[in-house]
């Protein structure tokens, strides 16, 4: 097949193999000498350890923990805040304290039951309202940052306001429901050991076992297996079952498989932090803004993991699209005793966005403003100044974005028809909603430049056949097919002649971690001028190579502590529109109409972006009305899927949507970042949807039945 | 090693009831309860401490027919043959649409939801409003008993081990131009277990109500109705005055005492029946079938 249009869709290259049902998930690999691990969890939140009694265990059954490790016992991430076996204070429920391996999990599960440890409990806190109340004692709050207009020129602009409004904006856990529970295997041998499992982040893993280990780079090895959905929680999560099972192979000296099922998964692994988001903003007599103070308060859970870079993104990300006039905003993340919180796709964004959009949202309607017209007032424009004092440096489509989903959707007409026919209806109501938003693509600030540093290599075999060698994941969002596409372009080869084998460190130079929507950006450049350089030297017949390393793009510096510069190289955009119907009596939502317009530069695999489109909005119209997971005292309320309800095809209907053209000169043809931006739109749309019909305002997502009844509960009593 | 277990497929039913009568056995129709009761954690098999009989596929218990105006429906029918059946009510298709997802459905068998007894069954408000009768069979004979009898708790039916629930009838149902509305509130449409669970039932002649019924589901831990409650409006004419309606919300509020678990809170589900019963009640017009 040769490629005409990068965009042109082809066959995923690892399609057959999921369709068919044949290709091998890591929980269904076997290996010679494999024994099974279980983890001994803390059931309790916070506590001292004092005692642990084992049971007698059968042959070839032992305990792994804090004593089999060779390095320091912590997971290398960015704090050394994270035990791998919890050997003295447990800050969790859940948090792991041993591991039991063994040839027979049926008996695993009884020796796990009969294990016995003697805590000193101490008082856990629990909620993020807990925390916030107690933000200045000791190790609660584990990162903050503040930055914008300076807080007396924002209080003279307040006492000259005609109105300050202040809002409280909640937002709650997300689940990342992969269709692939978590899992490691660590294949034993004299020499290495080799770990293979569902992640996105190879070398985050080998780095971590290094340091576990106290190891050599080439006594450990990291491969991918195929992964079934990440969505963020296979970004540092894995590194620690990593450690579980490469301690415990060191430990027993035989092959360890540690395997979640669900309800363990959805219990004990990383969830999208839950946020509470403050407002204050200065308006005129008209309804104008002028200044506006935002504070964001995340839960980071129980350990630090990558929640400071999370608040990062949430924080630059705080105005949303907009040109605030005199803005300023700070945000904290808070230490609670329950499961640590951690990537997910849109990292603090969709906080944010949701947040934004709501507030901006009410205050339009303070004005009597439509919604979306007083939105647009405020849109930023090429060559605008960013909240950091960076700039946006390339064109900026939204507005004609815009107008074109207003057609589409018919936005103004449908709007007037639910306010007339909404009356007459007295049981069912409809809402129409919007939602403007973007995505920077790649890591905050210098991350690739300071931090990632990556690398690729094309590799060049004697019968002419080209393989990626990158250390990024396939999870499902397609890059086995899209890289290989570029290559193959640029190479003027046919798609099938360039081939992307399971990554494998022993094989693959660091090209950096599958996050952040940098792999086609940043990575899908380095390939393609990986693949320019190949082409010159091309030799048919022969083995060649060739090697690329990250070029960083001339901007204005980012300097953390000031929180200043240029946050991201580039961004990508979107608009959504929504159509709810809302039942008053069961607070029941039915998504009746979503719309999506999108800019990500250059599509490089239109089915693949749609794919994109459609589960990343399915997921984020879901996180504003849908899922629902909830902790009481430190422990996870719903374990399993049917309790956390992520959206079904009976409850998302066909999506409509458009991609602009706005090529990027950094990008693979032109292509910036796609896999996040596609979330967030979907509940700040939701939100006001379910608003237009209901004609109140809610301050938090998601807007469940529960919510809305009560809401409808207390208006009631208002008009009574 | 996973223990052994013994487990029975009988060619028909008495030599099944034959069976239950010597041994006490877990029984098996389509197994989607059964299952999920008795799972284990991952990568080990189901423990099921008795033997296991299957009956999913006697064809005793797989018919549909019609006896007068009483429809019979076979306890071993999966939802996606009622689906299918010609004689199944319109409201009792609509009811098991809400159920699960096609998967589930091709296994799951009405006289299974009804011995699974869950507080959220959810054919079970509409079973109650149709007045369902079971009938049992052991080698002793049968017996007929109301739903309201049978189930006595949450998971807790009165069914001997020797006997098995052969069908389900549907008394009249048939006959009468009764309206019926079934309403599931689940927290998504497909794959839920019900939040809350509605079923009212009203026969009218020229504006004067002859009979209702109601039951609610997911509120307590069996199906709620009130005969004493019913019989309060029989005789009314309708539309019901507006002191009529709150009178029978009233007795309705004090009875309902739901609970707060992980799918939802005591608060929500409370609001949700009284508001289904009071827009039931209210409806200028009922459409029969």
């Amino acid at each position: 097949m040769s490629l005409k249009d990068i965009s042109t869709s082809v066959p995923k290259k690892d399609h057959k193999g999921k369709v068919s049902g044949q290709l091998p998930y890591i929980s269904d690999v076997k290996v010679e000498n494999m024994v099974y691990g279980v983890l001994v969890r803390s059931p309790i939140a916070y506590g001292k350890i004092k005692s642990i009694q084992l049971p007698t265990l059968p042959e070839g059954y032992e305990a792994v923990g804090a004593e089999h490790i060779s390095g320091p016992n912590y997971v290398k991430i960015i704090q050394e805040d994270q035990p791998i076996f919890a050997n003295e204070w447990v800050n969790y429920i859940g948090e792991p304290i041993l591991m039991l391996v063994g040839k027979d999990l049926n008996t695993l599960y009884r020796l796990l039951d009969e294990v016995k440890i003697d805590f000193e409990e101490h008082q856990a806190v629990y909620t993020l309202d807990e925390a916030i109340q107690q933000k200045s004692a000791t190790g609660i709050t584990m990162a903050s940052y503040e930055f914008g207009e300076s807080l007396e020129n924002i209080s003279a602009i307040e006492q000259g306001a005609h109105q300050i409004i202040e809002e409280e904006y909640d937002t709650g856990y997300q689940e990342h429901v992969y269709l692939e529970p978590q899992g490691m295997l660590a294949i034993y041998r004299e020499d290495e050991i080799v770990v293979q499992g569902s992640m996105q982040c190879l070398y985050y893993i080998k780095n971590a076992l290094i340091s576990a280990l106290d190891c050599g780079a080439d006594e450990v090895r990291v491969v991918q297996s195929p992964t079934g959905g990440g969505f963020g929680g296979k970004e540092e999560f894995p590194s620690m079952m990593a450690c579980h099972v490469a301690v415990a192979a060191k430990a027993v000296k035989k092959s360890v498989m540690l395997v979640f099922d669900r309800s363990e998964d959805m219990v004990v692994t990383t969830k999208r932090h839950p946020a509470k988001l403050n407002y204050r903003t200065a308006l005129d007599k008209e309804g104008n803004i002028l200044s506006m103070c935002v504070d964001i308060y995340l839960d980071g859970g129980a350990n630090a993991g990558l929640s400071q870079v999370v608040l990062q993104r949430a924080l630059i990300n705080s105005a949303g699209v907009y040109k605030i006039p005199h803005f300023h905003a700070k945000g904290y993340v808070l230490k609670t005793n329950t499961v640590p919180n951690g990537a997910f796709r849109g990292f603090g964004a969709p906080q944010s966005f949701a947040g934004i959009e709501s507030h901006i949202g009410h205050l339009s309607k303070l004005g009597n403003f439509d919604p979306l017209e007083y939105k647009r007032k405020y849109l930023v424009k090429q060559g605008d100044p960013t909240i950091t004092k960076g700039i946006f440096r390339d064109p900026i489509l939204v507005e004609d974005m815009i107008e074109d989903l207003l057609t589409a959707s018919q936005y103004k007409t449908k709007k007037a028809e639910f306010q007339h026919n909404n009356p007459q209806n007295l049981r069912y109501k409809k809402g129409i909603g919007t939602s403007l938003f973007l995505h920077g693509c790649g890591f905050t600030g210098s991350g690739e430049r300071d931090h990632i540093k990556a690398t690729v290599k094309l590799l060049k075999s004697k019968d002419d056949l080209v393989s990626l060698k990158i250390s990024n994941s396939d999870m499902g969002q397609g890059i086995y097919t899209t890289l290989s596409k570029i290559v193959a372009k640029e190479l003027d080869l046919p798609y099938e002649r360039v081939l992307y084998p399971d990554p494998d460190t022993k094989e693959v130079p660091d090209s950096g971690p599958t996050v952040a929507s940098r792999t086609t950006m940043i990575v899908g450049k380095l390939l393609e001028r990986a693949a320019k350089k190949l082409k010159t030297q091309w030799q048919s017949g022969v083995e060649q190579e060739a090697v690329e390393h990250y070029v960083h793009r001339e901007m204005i510096p980012w300097d953390e502590k000031t929180f200043t510069g240029d946050a991201y190289p580039a961004y990508s955009w979107g608009v959504n529109i929504v159509e709810v119907e809302v039942d008053t009596l069961t607070g029941n939502v039915k998504l009746e109409k979503v719309y999506g317009n999108y800019e990500v530069g250059k599509v490089i695999d239109e089915r693949i972006m749609k794919g994109q489109i459609d589960g990343g909005l399915a997921q984020g119209l879901a996180y504003g009305y849908l899922e629902k997971m909830t902790s009481k005292e430190g422990r996870i309320q719903q374990k399993s899927i049917s309790d956390y309800g992520p959206p079904t095809a009976m409850d998302v209907v066909s999506i409509d949507s458009k991609v602009f053209d706005n090529p990027y000169a950094d990008g693979p043809y032109g292509a910036k970042g796609a896999g996040e931006l596609t979330l967030i739109g979907g509940a700040p749309a939701v939100q006001a949807a379910i608003e237009d019909a209901l004609q109140t305002s809610f301050q938090q997502i998601p807007i469940t039945p529960e919510v809305i009844i009560e809401s409808l509960w207390r208006k009631e009593g208002e008009g009574d | 090693m996973a223990e052994k277990i013994t487990a029975y497929r009988f060619d028909c039913l008495e030599q099944t009831l034959s069976q239950l009568n010597k041994e006490d056995c877990a029984i098996i129709a389509g197994g989607t309860d059964v299952m999920v009761l008795h799972k284990s954690r991952r990568g080990v098999p189901p423990k099921i401490l008795k033997s296991v009989v299957f009956i999913d596929h006697l064809s005793e218990l797989k018919q549909v027919n019609q006896n007068q105006k009483d429809l019979h429906i076979g306890a071993c029918c999966t939802y996606s043959e009622l689906l299918e059946h010609a004689l199944i009510p319109v409201a009792l298709k609509n009811a098991i649409k809400s159920i699960a997802a096609p998967a589930i459905r091709n296994r799951g068998t009405l006289g299974g939801n009804i011995c699974n007894a869950s507080p959220a069954g959810d054919t079970l408000p509409l079973l109650y409003v149709y007045n369902a009768k079971l009938r049992l069979r052991s080698v002793n004979g049968e017996r007929i008993v109301a739903i309201n009898d049978f189930i006595q708790g949450p998971r807790r039916v009165q069914r001997d081990p020797n006997e098995i629930v052969t069908e389900i009838i549907l008394p009249s149902v048939l006959e009468e131009d009764a309206h019926v509305v079934f309403e599931k509130v689940g927290n998504r449409n497909a794959d839920a277990i019900a939040k809350v669970g509605f079923a009212g039932y009203i026969r009218i002649n020229d504006a004067r109500i002859e009979d209702v019924r109601f039951a609610f589901g997911a509120v307590g831990p069996t199906m709620v109705r009130s005969l004493n409650i019913e019989k309060k409006l029989v005789g009314k004419t309708l539309p019901l005055a507006d002191s009529d309606i709150a009178e029978i919300v009233a007795d309705f509020d004090k009875i309902i005492r739901p609970i707060d678990d992980q799918r939802s809170t005591a608060v929500y589900r409370k609001i949700v029946a009284l508001n289904l019963l009071r827009y039931f009640l209210s409806l200028k017009q009922y459409q029969t079938k």
